[in-house]
């Protein structure tokens, strides 16, 4: 998938998703789908930090998280999380038939991360059918 | 104990970055690779996001740390993140893509205190379909550049051609250590500080 001839009506229903995700969880301060290749593909984001270069380095970081936990032998890795002093980012592979998005939420330090965990599956989830159903429709990307 | 140092490979998409240390390595090269959606950037399926890492160990028993960098512009933040403490540089340059000097200029620059050392060489790709820019054109615009390294062709899938690129790049690490040991200097006076314990 070219992420630059993404169809609208797709980007439209991600823009959604993230928009929901954003609005469910307190203390959220933004959210963003990128490409796993990190392309910015969708984002709400509160703060100044430049969606397009998070998009950036959630790709990386899922990548690395992934490699670390091959390379250890603990299974497919869930999520990537990190906690800083001001806040966490917790990142998260979309589930669908192809390993194409990545969702990464952004949120204060008081944040309860079982719930961010929750809703940020949630959204990953949600984002996942609605490639799934245009790939259905639409064939395999070019 | 033995010593190890490290190295980077630099250069843009489809350059050839992970097949060079594919073909050097002695252990199974680290690896992270994700679907590629960008075909207009380059048309391959997969595309290195963070990091590519390998290993192999000079005759002298130095082992050689090889880090492979991505190569897009939006990955540029991981650029300093595997140049820190690396002593020298190894640029590859596709020279089928649009402008090829332009490439140099971006990834020398971004690696420029092993540049302006001298710990750096360009490696040139795909000359033999696209021969133009010629490496006297390579050399012009280092000299442009004030930068001064070898150039020259390299095919990555080609163990021998990395590895001739590897020695080059090993030849002027000692020069510029000034006293011919490779790992006695950290390259802390090129901004690049490293550490060898």
């Amino acid at each position: 998938m070219n992420a630059r001839i993404i169809p609208p009506e797709l980007v439209a229903a991600f823009d959604e998703e993230i928009r929901r995700l954003h609005a469910r969880v307190s203390g959220v301060i933004g959210c963003v789908l990128a490409t796993t290749d990190g392309r910015r593909v969708s984002a709400v984001v509160g703060n100044e930090a430049d969606p397009q270069r998070v998009a950036a380095m959630v790709g990386s970081i899922v990548a690395l998280g992934e490699t670390i936990g091959r390379e250890v032998m603990i299974g497919r890795t869930q999520f990537v999380a990190v906690s800083a002093v001001g806040g966490m980012i917790l990142l998260q592979r979309v589930p669908a038939k192809r390993d194409l998005l990545v969702v990464g939420t952004l949120a204060r330090h008081n944040t309860n991360l079982g719930i961010l965990l929750h809703e940020t599956g949630i959204a990953a989830e949600a984002a996942g059918a609605v490639l799934d159903e245009w790939l259905g429709r639409n064939g395999p990307p070019s | 104990m033995s010593e190890e140092l490290k190295l980077v490979f630099a250069g843009s998409m489809g350059a050839g970055k992970t097949t060079a240390i594919r073909a050097i390595s002695e252990i199974a090269p680290i690896t992270t690779e994700a679907s590629n959606t960008d075909h207009t950037e380059f048309d391959k399926e997969e595309t290195t996001v963070a990091m590519d890492y390998g290993e192999i160990t000079l005759a002298t028993g130095e082992k050689l740390r090889l880090y492979g960098t991505p190569g897009q512009a939006r990955f540029g933040f991981m650029w300093p993140i595997l140049a820190a403490g690396a002593l020298g540089a190894i640029i590859l340059i596709d020279n089928s893509r649009p402008d090829p000097l332009a490439d140099l200029e971006v990834y020398l620059g971004a690696f420029r205190p092993l540049a302006d050392a001298g710990a750096a060489v360009v490696g040139v790709g795909r000359m033999d379909r696209y021969p133009q820019p010629s490496l006297e054109a390579y050399a012009e615009r280092l000299g442009e550049l004030d930068i001064v390294v070898p150039v020259m062709p390299t095919d990555v899938r080609r163990r021998d051609d990395v590895l001739e690129v590897l020695e080059v790049l090993l030849q002027q690490i000692e020069a510029t250590c000034g006293d011919g040991t490779i790992g006695e200097d950290t390259g802390a006076d090129r901004g690049a500080p490293g550490v060898v314990l």
